[in-house]
């Protein structure tokens, strides 16, 4: 504590006179803001007591400041400019009396007399204004927002009605089973002992090692068609986006590799015409070689080659036997399906329809009606009825599941508010590409002028910060999405979607703040609160 | 946690990269065919011993000494080729340096002989006081104040030396390695070529020689004297070999400096000889090298080729004014002395003897040559703000709003390549940029800057109005045929480069930058001259050309190759652009110009940085002895890349280099496009509160940095001072490279490692005023390093004056009061400087600036009188650089402008007790506050005492005379 000396009193720098002694200092600390009897005043942290008028008189006295809210002597204080006319602000320390006008401060307080007009009239009218018209947004958003709200409870309603009938559905369905499943048993009886003697045959067993041969080579292939386009799409990334900064003349090497032997044009060439490099391109592509008589090609080998394989060799084996003996009507001793076991008789059955028809279309085999397999109807109604059973069970829980996350708060909300905009998708055309968000979903960006459409995330979560809790505006107000395709020498593609009210679901504008990253900005009238809770949270701040 | 510095060392080392240099885009001296020959004929004559005798020799009846005896010449022969012609020259200048000068006479085409005149601010004047002496084997030149300076010509062999007090300091041609390759017609096939088939070189000495009498000298073969080819290039070589080799020893000094920009210590390592450290000689050739290594010799971005040796005797250096490719060997034949071996691909031989003899003289004879490092714009000392890139307008904005909402300091946002459309310089893509000026006037709003890369490469392209113009004014470099522009690859693709020596480009690239267009013609009128400029890539960097730049046969104005004029490319391209920078205005504005490229006197337009550093601890460290050398080499106005360019730091290592960086004249935070982002809001809050608590640091001391920059520009002497500097005959410090001084100040920073005091004085720490003495033969200690402490002493005597109140930026400073903070000596006295101008115009050299002189001296047995006096009236022609003032006006206009800009606090470290009154003499009694501790003048360490005086006088303003007294 330091005393102080009566002639000491007389020697302050001057303030100016125009000035209040409690400059900066904000109402709810006026009342500690007044001389003592013997004109002293004592820090707010209590530290030291010093004369009256060495508050703010532009030197530092007090250890935590206090005595100069009103000017910029100590650091790390705050301002409190009262604006008359428009509301108060509280400013840094650091901005008063540097010669600029703080916007904040519309009556010109944070700078000395003379140098900031007061603007609080115009700037107070026009924040009215402004703030008038965002709550008209707010009004008409929060009308849109109700109407999601009323969509989720109607939602809601929809799916308990649905589980409800569900439910009944799964009764009725369960004695159905229950039926068919005697049916089925009673019927069935044959010896396995027949099929496996024929099975013994050179033929058959010459149709097993082409089909085994045949795998592996499909194995094969499907490995280097993947390697292939792995590589491919590195090499397309590479291309698009390889960095010159690099100045790697291995990599430009590359590119032009790539560019030739995949028949694309030459991406950063200059000096030549792009028209004419497409058509070389295209020339390229066109060059084929011819097939030989029989032989498959590429597209049959994609989408044929699998129902080959898949083909049932036991089928194949009785068909054979009947070819052979009774060529005019199917036997119905030889039934397949009675052989499998019940998980995999809807496969086959699934299987055979296609195998024939493509067999016919093939023109292999003539459409000569239904095989043999047929006959055991009791057995394949028990299974589909089974299989029916298991996608009511399962549409009821994914129902449940749906109406337990309407109302969650991290998942559509309290309220349900943004079920309604569960995967809408939004777009923005920047130029070269296209950004879609497809909310709850994925962002994508697709390239405008061809070229390969990354991934830029999946939806994660809202706002995943501590410091903000769970269903505030704020942790509605940013969407994480993130793991999205890889960059080429870098993380995979991330995204945070950052949302405020608006009367539209919109997408404002796209931004890759750093490699990889992405930040979209957008409006959403699921985010306009209804105005009485503004009022109430502007008044408390007031 | 770790408390003390030496375990940060540590840590230091134990953080390993991996490197992606790539050694095999750059040469190494065997794969240059005029290194390989220079360092053939070194070996030679190592070989030969004692009985190597130079062919070259004076002709004593061409010497002519002229009238006023300021240069001699004569002609100059080589025994080897008897019908060439040299000339030999030396001029002895007013200030004592040296020049010697030789050229071929009456050859088959012309050397290079410009370097000099780019480097030089003008024809140096010559000495009137001198007398030459011809003898019979020599002649000599006397002069100097006490005539103890001679420059004896020695004539056969050709010998040059400056020899002061009887002892040598420089000698040229010592070990006869001068060899300069005369103009000569290509002959096939070459006349011994039949011999060499058969025999082994190395027995066939004696046989060779009977074949080719310069054999001994020559070697026994022509290597690469017409062509050479590297990796896909090859170089033509129109003009043959005219390589220069010369060897330039120091037979009296240990310690060599400079020769920047090599990343190595600042006392050069030998690369021959006993105990070399590289294998490669260090190389002069301005090169994008990039992700460079942290310890090599290889060629950096910039070339200075100015070498100091010293010793605790002297100091003396060498300025060789040569702009090819320069390979310079360095070894140490002794501990004594300092051989080293210089090698040119073209030029004329151009040395400047610089006689010193203390460190201080060395800098003011290299100033006088090239000029000194420019007063730069105020707020470019400020805090720096970059990254590749700020991808829109709004972005940066963002990034300014987040510096605000956490109240820390910064004065520029940097755009780099992004913001242009397709890389067209100038041209804003509009997509992300669609409003700049706005932008910029947001920015200036809140008193900051913006600057905004433009490259030396145009674009080919027909929308691009640069290269429309500069194609149509044909001020275009040239491909090796002289005829057409030469194309090269870079950021835009395809691109031509402005022949900047070419005079008509000159005009042409100011109007450029032209904020309105005065001619209707194009300019960058969507710019402001709030935005200033980044240069980058103007070694030239072109990513197709050999060793990344252009071929060296391409063709330049005058019909130079661009192998002559290759290192001072650069600096042509940021002395147009300060230009262009500065006369945006009517009267001019001081530009900011940030450059890579760099030559002996870019320190006159603007700044430069160490390139693209690495995120590292290896590259945190020798990004300050890389900015040391940078000082030594004239260039003060240096920095590292905070941060480093490439890679992710941790946050410790990005706090420490912000320490690093607020301690270096030039102070930047950059980071590659690959990079997480990493500006200091970015950080945790504990290490966002260190870095903000730096970044204020930064802003406190403008003043102290400001005060350093005026002397430097009048004096040449660097800012940033190494040990050896500030204690010439302390052999201990010549070669600590990794703690320095802020010019005269009296601060001393050690940037985390340990500390080493070297003279008997006391050291306070800058921030708890701890007291450490030092020692007259040198001494170690250890301070405390935790992350948030920064080694900052000041050196008892030192007063500094600071600004304490935090701002934004610095513009918004300039009438806040000033701190005065007096470290007293061990007898009792100390005192500080402050230099004050506009910092944005040029009116300082009309006399509108403060320049104040603090001190403090003993007053009775205890007490202690501070002054403020005015240095401007005591030294007006000391006062700016290039204008010796007559007089001084302290009411000058910017005097008045901050009339009433006082000091707020007077902080008195070390009084020996506790005083009884403290007043301002003539006027009021002052508040102050005591705390005890050890005095200056005591021998022991620990709390020093501390004086606090709050000063509410108005009377103590910084622009009057006062004084105060402690009693």
């Amino acid at each position: 504590m330091i005393r102080w000396s009566i002639f000491l009193l007389s020697v302050t720098l001057a303030v100016a006179a125009s000035r209040p002694q409690t400059l900066g200092v904000p109402p709810p600390l006026l009342s500690k803001y007044v001389p003592s009897k013997s004109n002293t005043w004592t820090c707010l942290d209590g530290s030291k007591e010093i004369p009256w008028n060495f508050v703010n008189d532009d030197s530092c006295d007090c250890p935590d400041g206090s005595d100069e809210l009103g000017t910029a002597a100590c650091p790390n204080t705050t301002f409190w400019c009262k604006n008359e006319g428009h509301i108060g602000a509280i400013i840094q320390g650091s901005r008063v009396n540097d010669g600029l006008c703080e916007p904040e401060c519309c009556d010109g307080s944070d700078e000395q007399p003379g140098v900031c007009p007061n603007n609080c009239k115009e700037i107070g009218e026009a924040y009215r204004k402004k703030k008038d018209e965002e709550n008209k947004i707010r009004k008409t958003g929060s009308k849109i927002r109700s109407t999601y709200i009323a969509f989720a409870s109607k939602e809601i309603r929809r799916l308990q009605v649905e589980v409800m009938q569900l439910n009944d559905d799964i009764k009725v369905k369960e004695r159905e089973v229950q039926r068919l499943e005697d049916v089925a048993e009673r019927t069935e009886a044959l010896s396995q002992q027949a099929l496996d003697e024929k099975k013994e045959s050179p033929l058959y067993q010459t149709l097993l090692s082409h089909r085994n041969a045949l795998k592996s080579l499909q194995r094969e292939h499907k490995k280097h068609l993947e390697r292939e386009k792995a590589l491919g799409q590195i090499l397309d990334t590479l291309r698009t986006g390889y960095n010159p900064n690099y100045q790697d003349m291995a990599v430009l090497e590359a590119v032009r590799g790539w560019e030739e032997l995949a028949g694309l044009p030459h991406i950063n060439d200059v000096g030549k015409d792009d028209a004419t490099k497409e058509e070389e391109a295209r020339e390229e592509v066109a060059v084929e070689e011819p097939l030989e008589d029989g032989a498959w090609t590429a597209m049959q080998l994609e989408y044929q080659l699998d129902s080959l394989l898949n083909q049932n060799l036991e089928t194949l084996l009785i068909q054979h036997e009947e070819h052979i003996n009774a060529p005019s009507e199917p036997s119905s001793l030889f039934d397949i399906a009675s052989y499998l076991p019940d998980s995999i008789l809807p496969l086959y059955e699934d299987f055979k329809d296609s195998l024939t028809s493509s067999l016919e279309k093939l023109g292999i085999v003539k459409a000569s009606g239904r095989s043999s397999a047929d006959s055991s109807a009791a057995r394949l109604a028990l299974t589909n009825a089974q299989n029916e059973l298991r996608t009511m069970e399962a549409s009821i829980s994914s129902k449940e599941e749906s109406i337990r996350k309407i109302y969650d708060v991290t998942g559509f909300g309290a309220e349900g508010q943004w079920k309604k905009l569960d995967n809408l998708c939004l777009e923005k055309d920047t130029g070269d590409y296209t950004y879609e968000v497809c909310l709850f979903n994925e962002v994508k960006q697709k390239p405008n002028h061809g070229g390969q459409t990354f991934s830029l995330g999946r939806y994660e979560s809202w706002n995943p910060s501590p410091d903000v809790s769970p269903g505030s505006p704020e942790y509605y107000s940013k969407q994480v999405y993130a793991r999205g395709t890889r960059c080429w020498n870098g993380p995979e593609r991330n995204t945070k979607v950052l949302l405020s009210c608006g009367i539209e679901n919109a997408i404002l504008t796209v931004q890759e703040l750093e490699k990889c990253e992405y930040q979209i900005t957008g409006t959403t009238p699921a985010l306009c609160l209804p105005l009485e809770d503004s009022k109430k949270g502007s008044r408390d701040e007031l | 946690m770790r408390s003390f510095a030496f375990l940060s060392i540590l840590a230091l080392y134990l953080t390993q990269e991996t490197f992606a240099f790539k050694a095999h885009d750059f040469k190494t001296c065997e794969q240059s065919g005029f290194c390989r020959r220079g360092r053939a004929l070194a070996a030679r004559s190592k070989e030969a011993k004692s009985s190597w005798v130079s062919p070259y020799s004076v002709d004593p009846a061409s010497v002519n000494v002229s009238a006023d005896q300021a240069v001699f010449t004569a002609g100059v022969k080589s025994s080897l080729y008897p019908d060439i012609n040299f000339g030999l020259e030396v001029r002895i200048q007013e200030d004592g340096v040296a020049r010697v000068r030789m050229d071929e006479i009456g050859g088959l085409r012309k050397r290079y002989d410009e370097a000099a005149s780019w480097a030089l601010i003008e024809e140096p004047k010559l000495s009137r006081d001198i007398k030459w002496t011809t003898g019979k084997q020599d002649i000599r030149a006397v002069y100097g104040d006490k005539k103890d300076i001679q420059v004896i010509v020695a004539y056969n062999p050709l010998r040059i030396s400056l020899v002061r007090n009887g002892k040598e300091q420089v000698v040229l041609n010592d070990n006869g390695l001068l060899h300069m390759e005369h103009f000569r017609t290509k002959q096939e096939p070459p006349a011994i070529a039949e011999g060499t088939e058969e025999t082994p070189s190395d027995d066939s000495q004696v046989v060779m020689q009977v074949e080719n009498p310069r054999a001994w000298f020559e070697g026994d073969k022509e290597d690469a004297l017409w062509e050479e080819t590297f990796g896909s290039w090859t170089d033509s070589k129109p003009k043959g070999p005219e390589s220069l080799s010369l060897d330039i020893n120091f037979p009296n000094h240990n310690v060599v400096y400079g020769i920047p920009q090599h990343a190595t210590n600042l006392a050069l390592p030998s690369t021959t000889g006993e105990g070399a450290k590289y294998s490669d000689p260090y190389r002069l050739y301005n090169s994008d090298v990039f992700e460079y290594l942290a310890d090599s010799p290889v060629s950096l971005y910039g070339s200075i080729p100015l070498m100091h040796a010293h010793s605790a005797d002297s100091t003396v250096a060498i300025f060789n004014a040569v702009g090819s490719d320069t390979w310079i060997d360095v070894s140490h034949a002794s501990d004594k002395s300092t051989e080293t071996h210089w090698v040119s691909e073209s030029g004329i031989m151009d040395v400047f003897i610089l006689p010193g003899p203390t460190p201080a003289d060395v800098f003011k004879q290299y100033a006088r040559l090239t000029g000194s490092t420019v007063m730069p714009a105020h707020w470019s000392l400020g805090y720096h703000q970059c990254r590749w890139n700020y991808v829109s307008t709004d972005d940066v904005r963002g990034v300014q709003k987040r510096f605000d909402e956490e109240d820390m300091p910064v004065d520029v946002f940097w755009l780099d390549i992004e913001y242009a459309d397709d890389h067209k310089y100038f041209m804003w893509n509009e997509k992300t940029f669609p409003d700049p000026v706005e932008m910029t006037n947001d920015v200036a709003a809140n008193g900051r800057k913006m600057v905004v890369i433009v490259d030396p490469h145009l674009k080919r392209a027909n929308d691009y109005p640069a290269f429309q113009a500069a194609s149509e004014l044909g001020i275009l470099v040239k491909p090796k045929s002289g005829e057409g522009e030469y194309e090269g690859w870079c950021w835009p693709g395809s691109s031509s480069w402005t022949d900047f020596f070419n005079p008509a480009a000159w005009d042409w690239w100011k109007s450029m930058f032209k904020t309105q267009s005065p001619d209707g013609k194009w300019s960058w009128t969507k710019s402001t001259t709030d935005i200033h400029i980044w240069n980058d890539m103007n070694e030239p960097s072109v990513f197709n050309g050999p060793e990344i730049s252009m071929p060296r046969d391409n063709v330049h104005y005058g019909g130079w190759e661009h192998r002559d004029v290759h290192n001072i490319n650069g600096m042509l391209f940021s002395n147009l652009t300060s230009q262009a920078v500065a006369e945006r205005t009517d009267p001019p504005q001081r530009p900011f110009v940030l450059t890579r490229a760099f030559y002996a006197g870019s320190q006159r337009f603007g700044a430069m940085w160490t390139g693209d550093n690495l995120g590292t601890w290896e590259h945190m460290a020798v990004g300050i002895k890389m900015v040391l050398a940078n000082n030594l080499g004239g260039f003060s106005f240096s920095g590292s890349d905070v941060g480093g360019f490439f890679g992710n730091p941790e946050p410790e290592m990005l706090v420490r280099w912000y320490q690093v960086g607020a301690m270096a004249p030039f102070f930047r935070a950059h980071a590659h496009i690959d990079t997480k982002r990493r500006e200091p809001y970015l950080l945790e809050p504990k290490y966002k509160d260190i870095v903000k608590g730096i970044l204020r640091l930064r802003y406190t001391q403008l003043p102290i940095w400001y005060t350093a920059f005026r002397e430097t520009s009048v004096t040449g002497l660097p800012v940033l001072r190494p040990q050896f500097v500030m204690f010439p005959k302390d052999k201990t410090g010549f070669t600590i490279d990794d703690q320095y001084y802020i010019g005269s100040s009296g601060l001393l920073v050690k940037p985390v490692t340990v500390k080493g005091a070297t003279s008997s004085d006391v050291y306070y720490d800058y921030f708890n005023h701890h007291a450490y003495r030092g020692a007259a033969k040198g001494k170690t200690i250890t301070v405390p390093a935790e992350l948030h402490q920064l080694p900052l002493f000041v050196r008892g005597g030192s007063i500094l004056a600071t600004r304490e109140r935090p701002r934004r930026a610095s513009s918004l400073m300039k009438k806040d009061p000033f701190t005065l903070r007096v470290a007293l000596s061990k007898s009792g006295d100390a005192r500080g400087e402050l230099y004050l101008d506009d910092g944005v115009t040029y009116d300082h050299l009309k006399g509108d600036f403060v320049w104040r002189s603090f001190e403090a001296s003993k007053a009775g047995k205890k007490g202690v009188r501070l002054t403020n006096k005015d240095l401007g009236s005591a030294k007006p022609d000391q006062a700016v650089d290039g204008a010796a003032l007559s007089t001084y006006n302290p009411q000058n206009n910017f005097a008045n402008s901050i009339e009433s800009v006082r000091v707020e606090k007077i902080v008195v470290v070390g009084l020996s007790a506790k005083p009884s009154t403290v007043k301002v003499e003539g006027g009021s009694d002052l508040i102050w506050e005591w705390t005890a501790g050890v005095a200056a003048s005591e021998k022991k360490e620990g709390a020093a005492s501390i004086l606090s005086i709050t000063v509410k006088d108005l009377k103590v303003a910084i622009t009057k005379d006062w004084a105060i007294l402690i009693q």
